[in-house]
């Protein structure tokens, strides 16, 4: 279970926590498309770019997320960053402003490649930091209830909102249960001679089908007798029903919300108008 | 008055396989019924008949005076809690208190009033500190315990026990038992129907119904029901100790008077 840091739940009660799941999910998702703003020359990239790294640097730190497993969330990128760096030197870029790195036998590498490369390692470990900084602070459950609310909406072209929310708690929930079964199941399988870890891969996926097919038979049964249980509790699913968790909007929320909106615009106002600061404090940067 | 009246109740999962074969029988409002038999005797399926999971079944079944019938199909269950056999598949919320909210949430009960009723019947089954645990913390005790306090909070007249104790250790047993003495201690007019294996908790019972290969097999009071060893060793199933204890004694010549019900009684009638 360790490499699934990314959205894994860390309870507890900060005022990150506390944040109406609403509220945190648009909130991210106008800091994003902050990240992705380009904007004109490099410095007032790298001004903005890192004053945005600083700001998700803090907004993560309040979830108290652990440390290492943020990093181990980020240590998946190293494959990426190698990757972005062949392509931006193999393929040659005709913009020039922060000079040459190199230059062998016409085989021009100019250090913007390497910025530009940088830029959109920066810009992914920012997207991952932010939702890190959701998936930790806020419960599955919750996500489940806010998604639901913008959803309620699409009701008018008869989407089924609450089905869906439904669904969503209830997989959820049977996560650990299953994950339960598949230990098991895969236990007893060893213990009858199955190698799911060593030999052949074509031998390795006979294996694996052994622990498939009783982990499906047993999650039929749990879905039979769990449609039910939920029957004899009187529930339907087209029916009308009340709601034990509310989400509730405190004006912490509408702090948050203004904040993030206001970085958002901030960066687009800057970047649609090609806005250099520098150029207007009269320093001569790149 | 008559809380379930069942008239020729017949079954078959496979045509002309009968799962249950013209089963008649009548609880009392506030009575406490064991129903036992040995596995694939139909009693989970009486179950899930008297629920309306199996609504293409022959006969008439009757709850509260209102025939089993697709449109009162609602206004039934709200009345009848059934708590089942595995722990996890009837866990539904992802917190014991989501969990006892949900029937609160189905028959629309306002918000203001849930957590009052949650932490009234969380205390009552002893869960009040697990409010927020997930259920993968719990014992299976604890869950079968949310449970009931689950099928509680929708305020029934009658509980049906569905082999609810059998994944259990003994422990957890003895506290889902203790507990249903509780709570008809503390509600006379709640019926019960427990679906078991157990033949000492059937002892306990006000009436015991015996069914065998989809039949009923025996019904009446525990010693009357018991009293019939052979037959109930014919079809396996034991006699709970009291009652081995009185045939054994009566077969050396030991006169046990009827005032003798229980093992302190006996015990003190044999020391005497």
């Amino acid at each position: 279970m360790n490499n699934f840091a990314l959205g894994k739940y860390v309870p507890y009660d900060t005022w990150v926590h506390r944040l109406d799941a609403r509220v945190k999910i648009i909130a991210v998702i106008m800091l994003m498309v902050a990240v992705f703003f380009p904007l004109s020359t490099w410095s007032m990239t790298l001004l903005v770019q890192g004053t945005l790294l600083v700001l998700i640097s803090v907004i993560l730190a309040c979830t108290k997320t652990p440390l290492h497993s943020i990093l181990t969330s980020l240590r998946s990128l190293w494959v990426m960053v190698l990757f972005l760096l062949l392509i931006y030197i193999l393929v040659p870029k005709a913009e020039n402003t922060l000079g040459i790195a190199w230059s062998v036998n016409g085989w021009t590498v100019y250090w913007d490649s390497f910025a530009e490369a940088a830029r959109i390692v920066v810009r992914l470990v920012m997207m991952i930091m932010l939702a890190m900084a959701l998936t930790s602070s806020t419960k599955p459950l919750d996500l489940t209830y806010a998604l639901q609310w913008y959803f309620t909406p699409l009701k008018v072209i008869r989407f089924p909102a609450e089905e869906f929310a439904m669904t969503i708690s209830i997989a959820l929930r049977f996560i650990p249960t299953l994950l339960e079964d598949a230990l098991r199941v895969m236990r007893a399988q060893s213990s009858r001679g199955v190698d799911f870890a060593h030999g052949r891969l074509s031998k390795r996926i006979v294996g694996l089908t052994s622990l498939i097919v009783p982990l499906f038979v047993s999650s039929f049964i749990r879905s039979e007798e769990l449609a039910n249980a939920m029957e004899c509790r009187c529930y339907d699913p087209r029916g009308k029903r009340t709601r034990y968790r509310k989400l509730r909007f405190h004006w912490g929320d509408l702090v948050a919300f203004l904040f993030a909106g206001a970085v958002m615009a901030g960066v687009i106002v800057l970047s649609a108008l090609h806005v250099d600061l520098f150029a207007l404090m009269g320093i001569v940067a790149l | 008055m008559k809380i379930v009246e069942v008239k020729h109740l017949s079954y078959c999962y496979v045509e002309d396989k009968f799962a249950l074969k013209d089963v008649s029988f009548s609880l009392e409002e506030g009575s406490y019924c064991c129903l036992i038999g040995h596995n694939g005797s139909g009693k989970s399926t009486l179950a899930k008949c008297l629920m309306g999971l199996q609504p293409d079944f022959d006969g008439e079944i009757t709850l509260f005076g209102l025939p089993l019938l697709r449109k009162n199909i609602y206004a039934i269950r709200s009345k009848v809690g059934i708590v089942f056999q595995n722990p996890d598949n009837q866990f539904v919320g992802s917190t014991v208190a989501d969990d006892i909210a949900f029937g609160l949430e189905n028959k629309c009960v306002p918000h203001e009033e849930m957590q009052s009723i949650i932490e009234r019947f969380a205390q009552e089954t002893g869960m009040l500190d697990y409010l927020d645990r997930e259920p993968s913390m719990l014992s299976g005790g604890q869950k079968q315990r949310v449970a009931i306090a689950g099928v509680l909070a929708m305020g029934p007249d009658l509980i049906i026990f569905d082999e609810a104790t059998s994944m259990l250790d003994p422990k957890g047993k003895k506290e889902i038992i203790d507990l249903v003495h509780r709570l008809r201690a503390q509600n006379p007019k709640l019926t019960v129907l427990s679906i078991t294996h157990d033949v000492e908790e059937a002892a306990r019972a006000d009436e015991v119904i015996v069914l065998n290969e989809g039949q009923l097999f025996l019904q009446g009071k525990p010693e009357e029901v018991f009293s019939h060893q052979a037959e109930l060793e014919s079809i396996r199933l034991e006699t709970p100790f009291f009652y081995s204890l009185l045939a054994e004694l009566k077969k050396n010549g030991v006169n046990v008077p009827d005032s003798v019900k229980d093992l302190s009684s006996l015990e003190a009638f044999l020391c005497r």
